[in-house]
């Protein structure tokens, strides 16, 4: 049934309306970081600048140098959090990559023992697993920043790899469980009579034929992992250690730092997972729906 | 199984463990002092006791329960009417709107704040300069220093970045509608509102319970917009329950234990609506 003339004309309308919805904060980002702090300053109405700039962008090259600071007329001095900022951006991949390499590999080894083998702790096992994603991250925190202050944890990429896979175990269990259980049992079943073990035949046959919902549970790992705030700004404060949310937490209310400069972290904070997800749009969507809902 | 044990360690390492943990700290005295010395002494319902006397505590939950109302609902509302927008193929531009609804998930929380935070600036904010592009108004608004509406103003950046979830879910949900169904209420000669209201809503009825329990125990949590935006200000008008946690363990006057008796108030909370979830809702749908 396609809608008459004036339906359509206000349904575009609408559409308007929520494209300057979704793209607002990101425009607002861009336009931001492409000004000099001055040229921002000048003019407290216009929408957008007389003069646009990369300049804000160069301080993830500066690499602590100096002369990077005369980018900005005003600001002579920047936070030693900014100066180190390459750090952060290699900190944050590390320990997304490693948190999203580590969760695939455990949560596909326990959600194939849940699909596969019937047994009654798995079902509980599953049920504490939905659970699990209902704890909020600050009760969690709170402990694991005492815990691992006596282990000598704190200020270390590994001691957010270990909490963040921790967290993100659960949920892949529960998206990766469901759709191994719908894969023919036949087919691993066949391989076990061709010789394969139990575990081989998971390898072989079920591993290839899981492509996509382990596109999908890696993708919302990477994506969760990367923004993740509250586990490493809790963990690690010392310049080195921090990912890039943390930098930009630790820049709020400082007055050395402007919004236009803090628009362009905020855009390369943004822009491995923006383009992730575009990238894998079908998968993340699927792996969402999958774990909201069973099956 | 030895294939469980990496899941069922990290389970017990970061999950099980902190959570007891986090109990057993609520029940002791864990301040600066205590935490050098790394002896906890017993106090009991002490810090449970404190938190209930404190005003700016009871004031968090409630700024916490207004914001999960509002925020929730609206994106419920926005949810549904977005999802109907893009399931109208004959419309082109919708889409630009299907690629675009996924953007905000994958915006970091605190990046969102941030955006926002420069959005919403009284002197230089680009909410102003649009509105005096527009000619809609002569003097620039404050938008999050009036107490008043400083919270309101918090639940539009975390609709923003939470609405794709629920766009999403509501939006399968509409594809998974029989056409036949809507065909048998046109012959009936329903219009489009009654085919709304009594064919498509009652048919999404069981997706928006679940998007409200799992959204409702999130934006109990709420937290990078608040760092970022307001820092519970102006005054204490937007210290929501995660806040309060986190500054009572990680600023002044750094108590843990009282830190960890108001998270746990949150934790209850939310498992009860966990456990409903897990047991009505989780089991139901297959």
């Amino acid at each position: 049934m396609r809608p008459s003339r004036p339906v359509r004309i206000a349904l575009h309308f609408a559409n308007l309306l929520a494209i300057a919805f979704f793209l607002l904060p990101i425009a607002t980002a861009a336009i931001g970081s492409l000004q000099s702090e001055k040229t921002l300053r000048a003019d407290t109405r216009a929408v957008l600048p007389q003069e646009w700039t990369l300049d804000n962008f160069r301080v993830f090259l500066s690499r602590g140098a100096q002369s990077s600071a005369s980018i900005y007329e005003q600001a002579t001095y920047l936070p030693d959090n900014v100066k180190k900022i390459h750090y952060a951006l290699g900190n944050s991949t590390v320990i997304a990559v490693s948190v999203t390499l580590l969760t695939l590999i455990f949560a596909s080894l326990s959600a194939f023992t849940v699909a596969r083998l019937h047994l009654r702790w798995l079902e509980w096992l599953m049920n504490v697993n939905v659970f699990a994603r209902f704890v909020p991250i600050i009760v969690l925190m709170i402990p694991l920043y005492v815990t691992f202050r006596r282990l000598d944890l704190l200020n270390s990429v590994w001691g957010v790899i270990i909490a963040e896979t921790g967290f993100l175990l659960p949920y892949g269990v529960l998206i990766l469980a469901p759709y191994f259980a719908a894969l023919p049992q036949e087919l691993d079943e066949a391989a076990r009579i061709d010789g394969c073990s139990r575990f081989t035949a998971f390898l072989r046959v079920t591993m290839p034929l899981s492509t996509p919902a382990l596109a999908s549970y890696g993708a919302i790992v990477f994506i969760i992992a990367w923004n993740d705030l509250l586990t490493p700004l809790i963990l690690n404060n010392r310049a080195e250690f921090m990912t890039l949310p943390v930098v930009i937490a630790s820049l709020v209310g400082d007055v050395h730092v402007f919004f236009s400069l803090m628009m362009a972290i905020c855009l390369v904070a943004m822009a491995p997972s923006v383009i992730l997800v575009l990238l894998l749009q079908k998968f993340v969507v699927r792996g969402l729906a999958a774990g909201a809902v069973k099956g | 199984m030895v294939v469980n044990l990496p899941t069922l360690v990290t389970l017990a390492l970061v999950l099980a463990y902190p959570i007891s943990y986090a109990a057993y700290l609520s029940f002791h005295r864990v301040a600066l002092a205590d935490l050098r010395r790394g002896v906890f002494p017993f106090v009991g319902f002490e810090n449970y006791r404190r938190i209930f006397a404190d005003p700016l505590f009871l004031l968090s939950l409630k700024n916490t329960l207004l914001f999960t109302a509002v925020s929730v609902g609206a994106e419920i509302v926005l949810a549904v009417a977005i999802a109907l927008l893009i399931s109208e193929r004959s419309v082109w531009t919708g889409r630009a709107t299907r690629v675009l609804i996924l953007l905000p998930y994958a915006v970091p929380p605190i990046a969102n704040g941030q955006i926002w935070a420069f959005l919403y600036s009284f002197d230089f904010g680009f909410l102003n300069r649009i509105l005096f592009a527009l000619g809609i108004i002569e003097t620039p608004i404050n938008w999050t220093g009036n107490p008043q509406t400083a919270l309101l103003a918090l639940t539009i950046p975390y609709i923003w970045r939470t609405l794709p979830f629920a766009i999403l879910l509501i939006h399968a949900a509409l594809e998974g509608i029989a056409p036949e169904v809507y065909e048998a209420a046109a012959i009936d000669g329903a219009t489009a509102w009654q085919r709304f209201w009594h064919v498509t809503l009652p048919l999404l009825r069981p997706i928006i319970v679940v998007i409200l329990v799992l959204r409702t125990s999130f934006a109990f949590t709420v937290f990078e917009e608040v760092l970022a935006i307001t820092q519970g200000g102006p005054g204490d008008a937007t210290w929501v329950a995660a806040w309060y946690s986190y500054r009572r363990s990680f600023a002044p006057p750094f108590d843990i234990g009282i830190g960890s008796a108001s998270a746990y108030v949150l934790a209850l909370v939310i498992g009860l609506l966990a456990v409903g979830y897990v047991k009505l809702i989780y089991r139901r749908i297959e």
